[in-house]
């Protein structure tokens, strides 16, 4: 938020072309962390340099639209693909082979710059003074970056070419360096321009992709809000565009900066569509970046893609499992407990806020337990490098949600906050038992609050309805039921997942008189409820509810026959943030879902139609259910009103953080 | 002190029932020379609302009596409604004496202002989230004529009044809207 805020301040000059930066060193506030620039640390380290998790996404960076980045993915994270990134296509230099990259592009050691990098999109400002000064090393590193950010590669893919049409807050060396980086480029782009061409890559071809790269680029030259680093920029193009790109945008980029930005999004819009190949940038860039992990580029295939959710990250889980499980001994930076997590989100094994956060932060002690630091490292900032590295990876498994976004923001805040006198293994100690405290208060004991509260609200002769499956709303009903209470459950379940059916089962098991239903009937259902119970993944600061896709339609049936709903979360779910629709931010499902039924072969009615260009698929994870549907939420903090979130967030955000 | 900025010359309040606070509100507005006319209901079962005419009366106070059932007869002539509270609980709705409920619902369907005098003492932790989900509260009801045995007669002496009825609350704190009780209690509470 801080350099949203700061861009809209601070006047834009458009320029055209190359020139010398003359405005003023723009935002000091926003380059506190991430001095390297202009460019993409700021946009993407605002929401870190607001203490927002790094892994949040913050909605304001869809405003450049056209890209097709990941959400979900800031910069921050990329520096272990870093590492990979220069890899590049090759799926054969996947582990440890850094020095190819290395020599190619004489960059300065890894090592440095990337731990550099992640400790400058770190919220420690300590760092900042450090960081300027690792700014000319993170600038040459940069251009090695091939893209190593998902979103950054493809805002600097259209940022490549003429950075100097972004927010000059870029210094002189800096220019000088992206023009050498620039120069450098081109002749990498050639050498690793066959190696791009693997076997298994894309069904587009160079030309398409090309076109599609002058089309972003021509949307991103608009796009003044985009900062992204001109290094990074310079060195997107490396991955698979020959050097003849550079020389189209300019003049493009000339006729782009005149227009508006909305002008130019329906123009890339337009061209995008005439490309035939679906997820070109997105595509190659997630391909290299988990080429490192998962080393084979595997070939999803070509899906649509729907334009509104373009700025989310496609689905393209469904086929890497396999390969990833095959990879388990391979991977040396990885821990082999965050692998396991990983795989675990990946092929849906772990589902639900609670379990993943738990899971992850299980998944973290090991990695604290096993490690140790480096010579001449300090303890706090290869640990958060850590850290973020196996975020990344958790990320590119599955999104993270809000509450890991918390919960990581924690345990980083942590690792800063240890005292330099500990010595390692103390250091270790406190770690891991803050996490345990953690878990311990923040999940298992809110939980029981929660329940002990939530059972006041039920009275015998209740009619109670829930929604899929919720961790904590199994846990009420069951609880109730032990108090004694005659209450009988309505369960309405969606699919394509019918996570309801399996709480149907466990309900039933234990005695508890259910009723089960989908979600097309449930205002048919619906009169005779008298109280909904629903879980929730996030609830954000106007009082809005993230949560399962669906919640929201059955809240808006309970609103309308005056039914409560009752929306139980723990608080660390709490975020700061506010949304006012479920399209900014939002997590994409496999499409292929919707268009089968386990169990029935001969329902089989879009198979044939996935491949057409007017036909797309769409299957959402997430929606955001209004605060006036909600009529309370049951937290650790007791019963609140929706619209005493942000008071909550205010008064308790900082105690968790700095206990 | 607070409310007397919102009592304007010429103006037409609704009160239900007798409340210390809001009997002190048009006290202190009436010897402040506002010119102001009160409609009172009755408030059965306690008669309440005898009593506070009978005080405003003497306040020299142009005083209408209405029967509960007048209310929306007369709102459209109606400015505000001053209510007191029992308990203002958390989700920002009081819990008031038998009808409030009903003359709020009237007044917010025909726009006019709800303001409730509480004093922050009365703030609870308490959530209901209908009309039964708190501890009854009866009181007997005399009807006059005896009634036979077969009938049911609904005693209950309270009554939940949501936030979203509401306009404003005066209390020691100052002027709240229904939503900053929450806030408050929070501070105050944990």
């Amino acid at each position: 938020m801080d350099a949203r805020r700061a861009t809209t301040t601070v006047p834009r000059v458009r320029q055209v072309g190359f020139f010398t930066p003359n405005a003023p060193p723009a935002q000091p506030s926003r380059t506190h962390s991430f001095p390297l620039d202009s460019s993409s640390p700021p946009l993407s380290n605002s929401p870190v340099n607001n203490s927002l998790s790094p892994v949040m996404i913050p909605p304001s960076r869809h405003l450049s639209d056209n890209l097709v980045h990941r959400a979900t993915s800031p910069l921050p994270v990329p520096e272990p693909s870093a590492f990979r990134r220069p890899i590049r296509s090759h799926h054969v230099a996947v582990v440890g082979s850094y020095n190819p990259t290395e020599s190619l592009l004489g960059s300065s050691p890894p090592l440095a710059s990337p731990s550099s990098r992640v400790i400058g999109d770190g919220e420690f400002s300590e760092e900042s003074s450090a960081g300027w000064f690792r700014r000319s090393n993170s600038a040459k590193f940069a251009s090695s970056f091939s893209g190593a950010f998902d979103l950054t590669s493809v805002m600097s893919s259209e940022a490549g070419g003429f950075h100097q049409v972004k927010k000059p807050v870029i210094a002189q060396p800096k220019e000088e360096k992206s023009g050498a980086a620039a120069v450098v480029e081109p002749q990498i782009n050639k050498g690793l321009s066959s190696s791009s061409t693997k076997p298994l890559k894309e069904k587009t071809t160079k030309a398409e992709r090309r076109a599609l790269q002058e089309a972003q680029r021509a949307a991103k030259a608009a796009a003044k809000d985009m900062t992204v680093s001109v290094g990074v920029s310079t060195s997107k193009p490396v991955k698979q565009q020959p050097a003849q790109k550079k020389d189209a945008p300019p003049p493009a980029s000339s006729v782009a900066v005149s227009d508006r930005k909305g002008v130019e999004r329906s123009m890339e819009k337009e061209r995008r569509k005439d490309i035939p190949a679906p997820r070109m940038q997105f595509d190659d860039k997630s391909r290299v970046e988990k080429a490192k992990k998962r080393a084979v580029v595997n070939q999803s295939e070509a899906r649509n893609r729907v334009e509104l959710f373009r700025h989310l990250p496609q689905y393209e889980h469904g086929t890497q499992l396999p390969d990833l499980e095959s990879k388990f001994f391979q991977l040396d930076p990885m821990h082999p407990a965050v692998y396991k997590v990983g795989l675990q989100y990946l092929a849906g094994d772990i589902s639900g806020g609670n379990a993943r956060c738990i899971a992850m932060l299980q998944a973290f002690q090991e990695v604290i337990k096993d490690y140790s630091t480096p010579p001449e490292k300090s303890l706090t900032r290869d640990l958060t490098a850590k850290i973020s590295s196996f975020v990344s990876f958790f990320t590119e498994c599955r999104p993270l949600s809000m509450s890991m976004g918390n919960t990581i923001r924690f345990l980083k805040s942590r690792i800063a906050k240890l005292p330099l006198t500990f010595s390692e293994s103390e250091a270790k100690a406190s770690l891991c038992a803050d996490i345990d405290r953690f878990i311990n208060e923040k999940i298992v004991l809110a939980d029981n609050v929660i329940i002990r509260h939530a059972v006041t609200k039920i009275m015998d002769g209740d009619v109670l309805l829930t929604y899929g499956s919720s961790c904590v709303v199994e846990m009420i009903l069951l609880y109730a039921h032990e108090l004694g209470k005659q209450f009988r459950v309505v369960i309405v379940d969606s699919r394509p997942k019918l996570k309801g059916q399996a709480l149907l089962r466990r309900l039933v098991g234990k005695g508890l008189s259910c009723t089960y239903t989908h979600i097309n009937a449930v205002s048919y259902i619906m009169h005779e409820v008298t109280r909904v119970f629903l879980g929730s993944s996030s609830v954000l600061s106007n009082g809005t509810v993230y949560s399962r896709v669906g919640t929201a339609c059955v809240a808006m049936v309970a609103h309308a026959f005056h039914v409560p709903v009752l929306i139980c979360c723990e608080a660390y779910k709490f975020h700061e943030r506010v949304l006012l629709d479920s399209i900014c931010s939002n997590e994409l499902g496999d499409p292929d879902a919707l268009s089968k039924v386990p169990g029935r072969m001969d329902i089989n009615y879009l198979d044939d139609l996935t491949n057409k260009d007017n036909m797309q698929l769409l299957n959402l994870m997430y929606d955001a259910t209004p605060s006036e549907y909600v009529s309370m939420i049951i937290t650790d903090y007791g019963m609140i009103p929706p619209t005493s979130v942000p008071v909550i967030v205010r008064e308790y955000g900082r105690e968790y953080l700095w206990i | 002190m607070l409310s007397q900025d919102f009592i304007f010359d010429g103006c037409t309040i609704l009160v239900h029932g007798f409340s210390r606070v809001v009997f002190e509100v048009l006290k202190t507005a009436a010897q402040s020379k506002k010119l102001f006319r009160v409609f009172c209901t009755e408030g059965r079962p306690d008669r309440s609302g005898l009593r506070l005419s009978n005080e405003l009366a003497k306040l020299d106070v142009p005083v209408k009596l209405l029967i509960d059932s007048a209310v929306a007869y007369t709102m459209d002539e109606v400015d505000m409604v001053f209510v007191g509270a029992d308990g203002v609980v958390e989700s920002g709705g009081i819990i008031n004496m038998m009808g409030t409920f009903q003359i709020a619902l009237v007044a917010h369907s025909m726009n006019k202002p709800v303001y409730v005098a509480a004093e922050s003492y009365k703030f609870a932790r308490l959530y209901p989230l209908d009309q039964k989900d708190m501890v009854p509260a009866l009181c007997p009801i005399d009807f006059g004529v005896p009634i036979p045995s077969k009938v049911e007669v609904e005693t209950s002496a309270r009554d939940y009044t949501p936030p979203q009825y509401l306009t404003l609350l005066f209390t020691d704190l100052g002027v709240l809207t229904p939503s900053v009780v929450s806030d408050e209690l929070i501070q105050l509470y944990l």
